[in-house]
């Protein structure tokens, strides 16, 4: 009973108006011009891509072609991180230590959330016309996280943890039973 | 398979070669360094050195084992092993004399001087087919040196009698006597002026006449001849009782056939004192001892102890050197059941020492008052059959510590009635032995099993119900858990591991017909020992041990059944047909023992499938099937002119933990696992040949033959997992051989080539009597320092340690064992390893095995006359418990690839828990501090 909170003070007025949005102006104010540098279409993000699209709408063929650049550029980065990673794995030597285990498992996350990330990356390149042409810088894209996993894959093969050789398996392979049994007493 | 991995991956992580610490001895191992039943007439006190009063006790046991024993605490100060006679020999002599350090000890034709403080050798000499029949030490009054060594006056010889002087610093003969006459020798004496040589002259008809020659102490020539007409009384040697040494007793005694009258004699004279035997008791005398003072300044008096099958009683004679007669001084009061007397001197003062069943009590040899008696402290003393005596005068009380060999074999200290310590020199003569099974532990499993069988909620029923009887322990628990904690800091042990199975007991079975149980937690310490046979000796063959319950087979067909606890006899089966061996079949639904006959056949044919290899007479190995004991299945016999002498098959617990061995690039090679390998060893003239056969159908898988082996030598060998090793002496044939001990080790592979199973390929099982697979055989030999005389394998629950090869070495008395990687047959010759070998723990093949200090499991300890190793695993997979039998008794625990299943002794518990003690602390302390300036920071912000 005596916990319950007092009724909270009434906000200043201020604060009201700054938390409610502006009023809907009228017709006759609307018609006075903005002053020089003052946007009142950025108060939201949501405004600004409206007008992008509606830029590219404008030019479609030229914003289609920079998409396409722009998607081509995201489609090779992990390319570019072969070579790095190559001389980074290579350097660490094959011995099971927490550091080589780390870049290992940081080999692997980074292409398989890549991968699992591909739609995503793209969607902001994704429009009707672009959509085609998406496809094959996708597929060059996933080729590249491949790649990069290959490496892994080597990698963790040169460590000796991939269940490639005769070894691995001899744990479950069992001893042959013979059938006949015998009993010594040779003292 | 899982855990099997990680445990292998653990265990060969760890070195291999690992030592035993400091801090370990007597705490993993104990080790009874016995000297086997002390003989009768070679045990007594002595002071070894003429400045100190302290006196040691010497035997020449029946082992012939020469010790000197501290009376104190029984511990064994030094021993020499005398027995180097090139013939055999039965009962060997020891004399020597007080403040004198040099002692004589003679066995056969070996006579040997040692050094009574520290047992080091003097000198030793060979008479070649010329056993001693009698050995005295010439006590001369010699003024001038009396810490001199003194000589020795020795008769040798079986048929023709020499009576020789030996020179007491060298050993060197000063003069001999050769006795021609054909009389058979028997004792020598000595006086001042004379040494008397006393041999026994058949009579015409029947008996022997005792014949007394003197002959002169310094150039030994023939002084004086006595024949004594005892040709009706004396029928052999043992029917002399006693021949003193000295003028301290200067007699012959024997008695008429019927043990009625005792006749004395005093060397030198021809009278003979006829003594009537005055028997009461009714009851057939069973023996009569002579005890007299050999100290040669002591009173010559001496007593006749008579001792009947009921009761015992003495009689104390005194001498009269002058006009030599011997006169009766009193008795001794005849009581119930045995006596042992024996004689001890102080000055001249001589005094006999008693003791029965009850007390021991002490008389001067002057008069009948008893100077002391004493109640025993263990009443129930088995009967003493000869003791040796110490006493101390202080005024009128004396005080006497009495040292009693009992029949049990046991030789026990017992001083003014109080025991001091007991040695179980019967151990000495441990013919089988087995860790014993604790009962409780069947009880549990028994629990188990009923709940195996049950249906599911049945079963949980029960465990609960299991359970909540267990509750009962729970306030007795509870009670002893702060006591447990407190005492889990101060013991060395970080953990109490005898729930682990490492301080079984183990039992062990004596020649003398006794079996004993010792207890591996408390050094050794015997818990019981019972006499099991009926007979005086046995032969047990077999140790046999089940939960709660040990069975001991002999040779005779008999066996007893004993509880493991207390020693208590459960049952009993008579003696049957004369066995060479047991087969156990340790497998469901009961185990099951075969007895096997001298020339190798099963006893009992048994309604199970199964084969049994036996060793029949003259050499050659039989297989039979188990359910056929008239004729066998096959019969191996070594090429003419070999027979074998040995052969070994994989231990009964024999698990393997991979059934391959992965190379550097993680291929594998197969090994050739069959639990059905016998190993046989066959010696030629100067060759030795190693078979390895196939038991069910005694086809011959692999075998070598080395030439030039010296086959006097010890030749030892074990198989185990997929490898057989085994040493022999080597000697020059050609040029490429090499001499010394080598000791050689193969391998067995299924293929040459890895990743490849063999002809047989993936099949799960197979017949041997299909076309057996020949195995891939790798061999590597060593020569190594010593000659090892028995091999063992170290034995773990699940074979993932590595193994130890444990090898007896006589020469040095010790217990070795060499790591397995140490003895790899692929380790690369001439060559260093690639790095795949490497990688495979492979180095470099050395020709010369050294063995390292750190591999030796007894490390300071002198284990003498092993005769067999034994090894069991136990819970710990770390661990194998070792015992070894024979002469000594020697028990170990080895860790072959360290106890990496056990918290070492650099873990402290208590650091441990200080530090939990300290955070928890600070946690408290900290808390409201934290809580405060958190909400002081709630403040601050808002």
């Amino acid at each position: 009973m005596a916990s319950k909170p007092l009724n909270p003070v009434p906000p200043p007025q201020w604060v009201v108006a700054l938390n409610s949005p502006a009023p809907n102006p009228s017709k006759a104010i609307s018609r006075i011009p903005d002053p020089p540098g003052f946007s009142r279409s950025k108060a939201g993000g949501k405004n600004h891509t409206q007008q992008s699209t509606s830029t590219a709408a404008a030019k479609p063929v030229e914003t289609d072609t920079l998409k396409l650049k722009k998607a081509w550029e995201i489609a090779l980065a992990p390319s570019k991180q072969i070579p790095m990673n190559a001389i980074m794995m290579y350097m660490s030597g094959n011995s099971l230590q927490i550091f080589s285990i780390m870049m290992v498992f940081m080999l692997f996350k980074a292409p398989i959330q890549g991968l699992i990330n591909t739609n995503t990356v793209f969607a902001k390149f994704d429009t009707e016309s672009t959509r085609g042409k998406l496809l094959g810088v996708k597929a060059i894209y996933v080729l590249m996280q491949f790649l990069l996993l290959g490496l892994g894959v080597w990698k963790v093969n040169a460590m000796g943890l991939l269940p490639t050789t005769r070894s691995d398996w001899l744990a479950w392979e069992s001893e042959r039973q013979p059938l006949e049994r015998a009993y010594f007493a040779l003292s | 398979m899982r855990l099997q991995a990680t445990l292998l991956l653990l265990a060969s992580c760890v070195p291999s070669a690992v030592a035993i610490y400091r801090d370990e001895v007597d705490h993993i191992d104990f080790h009874h360094a016995l000297l086997g039943v002390p003989s009768s007439h070679s045990t007594f006190f002595l002071k070894p050195s003429s400045s100190s009063n302290a006196s040691l006790l010497y035997t020449l046991s029946e082992k012939s084992l020469l010790g000197a024993v501290n009376p104190k605490d029984g511990s064994v100060i030094w021993r020499q092993n005398v027995s180097r006679s090139a013939a055999g020999a039965d009962i060997g002599i020891l004399r020597a004399s007080d403040g004198i350090n040099a002692m004589v000890s003679a066995v056969g034709d070996y006579v040997s001087s040692w050094s009574a403080l520290d047992g080091k050798l003097i000198w030793e000499s060979w008479f070649f087919d010329e056993p001693i029949a009698d050995l005295e030490l010439l006590e001369l009054k010699d003024a001038a040196s009396p810490s001199a060594a003194k000589d020795t006056i020795a008769l040798f010889g079986s048929k023709t009698g020499v009576v020789r002087r030996l020179d007491g610093d060298s050993g060197k003969v000063k003069w001999e006597h050769k006795d021609e006459s054909g009389d058979v020798p028997f004792q020598v004496s000595s006086s001042s002026t004379d040494v008397f040589y006393i041999s026994l002259q058949s009579a015409l008809l029947k008996g022997y006449k005792i014949k007394v020659t003197s002959l002169d102490l310094l150039t030994g020539r023939q002084n004086q001849q006595l024949t004594l007409n005892s040709e009706g009384d004396i029928s052999g040697p043992e029917s002399v009782l006693f021949v003193g040494a000295n003028t301290a007793s200067p007699l012959i005694v024997w008695t008429d056939k019927s043990q009625k009258v005792l006749k004395v004699n005093v060397i030198g004279t021809k009278q003979v004192k006829t003594i009537n035997v005055d028997n009461t008791s009714g009851g057939d005398i069973q023996s009569i001892t002579v005890h007299a003072p050999k100290k040669l300044n002591s009173l010559p008096h001496f007593l006749v102890h008579y001792q009947t099958q009921s009761t015992s009683w003495a009689e104390v004679y005194h001498v009269n050197l002058q006009s030599a007669t011997v006169s009766k001084a009193y008795d001794l009061p005849r009581l119930e059941g045995w006596s042992a007397f024996s004689t001890s001197t102080k000055d001249a003062n001589v005094y006999f020492t008693r003791i029965t069943q009850s007390e021991m009590s002490i008389v001067s040899s002057a008069s009948h008052g008893i100077l002391g008696r004493w109640p025993l402290q263990t009443p129930s003393m088995e009967r003493a059959l000869h003791a040796v005596s110490e006493v101390v005068t202080k005024g009128d009380s004396v005080a006497v510590r009495s040292a009693a060999a009992l029949e049990s074999g046991d030789w026990q200290l017992i001083r003014n009635g109080q025991t001091e310590w007991t040695r179980y020199e019967a151990l000495a003569g441990a013919l089988a032995a087995n860790w014993a099974e604790e009962e409780y532990q069947e009880d549990l499993a028994h629990q188990l099993e009923v709940e195996g069988h049950e249906s599911l909620y049945g079963a949980y029923a029960h465990r609960v119900k299991r359970h909540v009887k267990d509750l009962e322990h729970l306030p007795e628990w509870l009670k002893s858990l702060p006591k447990r904690i407190l005492t889990s800091f101060v013991t060395d042990e970080v953990s109490n591991l005898d729930s682990f199975g490492i301080s079984k007991p183990v039992i062990v079975a004596t020649e003398n017909g006794r079996v004993y149980a010792l207890d591996s937690g408390k050094h050794g310490a015997v818990s019981w020992g019972v006499k099991a046979a009926e007979t005086e000796t046995w032969n047990p063959i077999a140790v046999i041990t089940q939960p709660g319950i040990a069975t001991v087979y002999a040779d005779d067909g008999s066996s007893v059944v004993l509880n493991i606890a207390s020693g208590e006899i459960i049952m009993r089966t008579p003696a049957s047909t004369k066995l060479r061996s047991v087969a156990v079949l340790n497998d469901p639904p009961a185990p099951l023992i075969v007895g096997i006959s001298e020339d190798g056949t099963p006893v009992e044919s048994v309604d199970r499938p199964g084969f049994f290899v036996t060793l029949g007479s003259n050499g050659r190995l039989l297989g039979w099937s188990a359910s056929n004991n008239k004729f066998p299945l096959w019969e191996f016999l070594p090429p003419q002119g070999q027979k074998i002498i040995h052969a070994t098959a994989r231990p009964a617990h024999d698990p393997v933990a991979s059934i391959g061995k992965v190379l550097g690039d993680r291929s594998v090679l197969y090994k050739y696992l069959s639990p059905n390998l016998v190993f046989v060893t066959a010696v030629g003239e100067s060759s030795a040949t190693f078979f390895l056969l196939d038991a069910i159908s005694g086809g011959i898988l692999h075998a070598t033959i080395h030439t030039g082996v010296d086959t006097t030598q010890p030749i030892a060998s074990t198989i185990s997992e997929n490898w057989f090793a085994y040493s022999f002496w080597g000697d020059v044939s050609d040029g490429s051989e090499a001499t010394g001990y080598q000791l050689v080790i193969s391998e067995l592979y299924e293929s040459s080539i890895p990743n490849d199973r063999g002809p047989l390929g993936s099949a799960s099982n197979y017949s041997s009597l299909d076309t057996l697979p020949l195995p891939y055989v790798v061999s590597n030999s060593f020569i190594i320092p010593e000659p090892i005389s028995h091999m063992a394998v170290t034995q773990t629950r699940q074979g993932i340690t590595t193994r130890q090869l444990l090898c007896t070495l006589p020469s040095s008395n010790s217990l070795v064992g060499i790591p397995r990687p140490v003895l790899d047959a692929r380790r690369p010759v001439g060559r260093d390893p690639t790095s795949a070998e490497v990688e495979e723990g492979l180095f470099r093949y050395s020709p010369f095995l050294e063995f390292d200090g750190k591999w030796y499991l007894s490390h300071a300890r002198e284990v003498a006359g092993i005769k067999k190793v034994l090894s069991a695993p136990t819970l710990l997979e770390s661990t194998s418990l070792i015992f070894a039998f024979g002469g000594d008794i020697f028990a170990t625990r080895a860790t072959p690839s360290q106890a990496f299943d056990i918290l070492g002794k650099g873990f402290s518990k208590l650091q441990l828990l200080m530090t939990i003690v300290a955070l928890t602390v600070g946690v408290i302390i900290l808390a409201p501090m934290v809580r405060r300036k958190q909400v002081d920071q709630i403040w601050k912000s808002s």
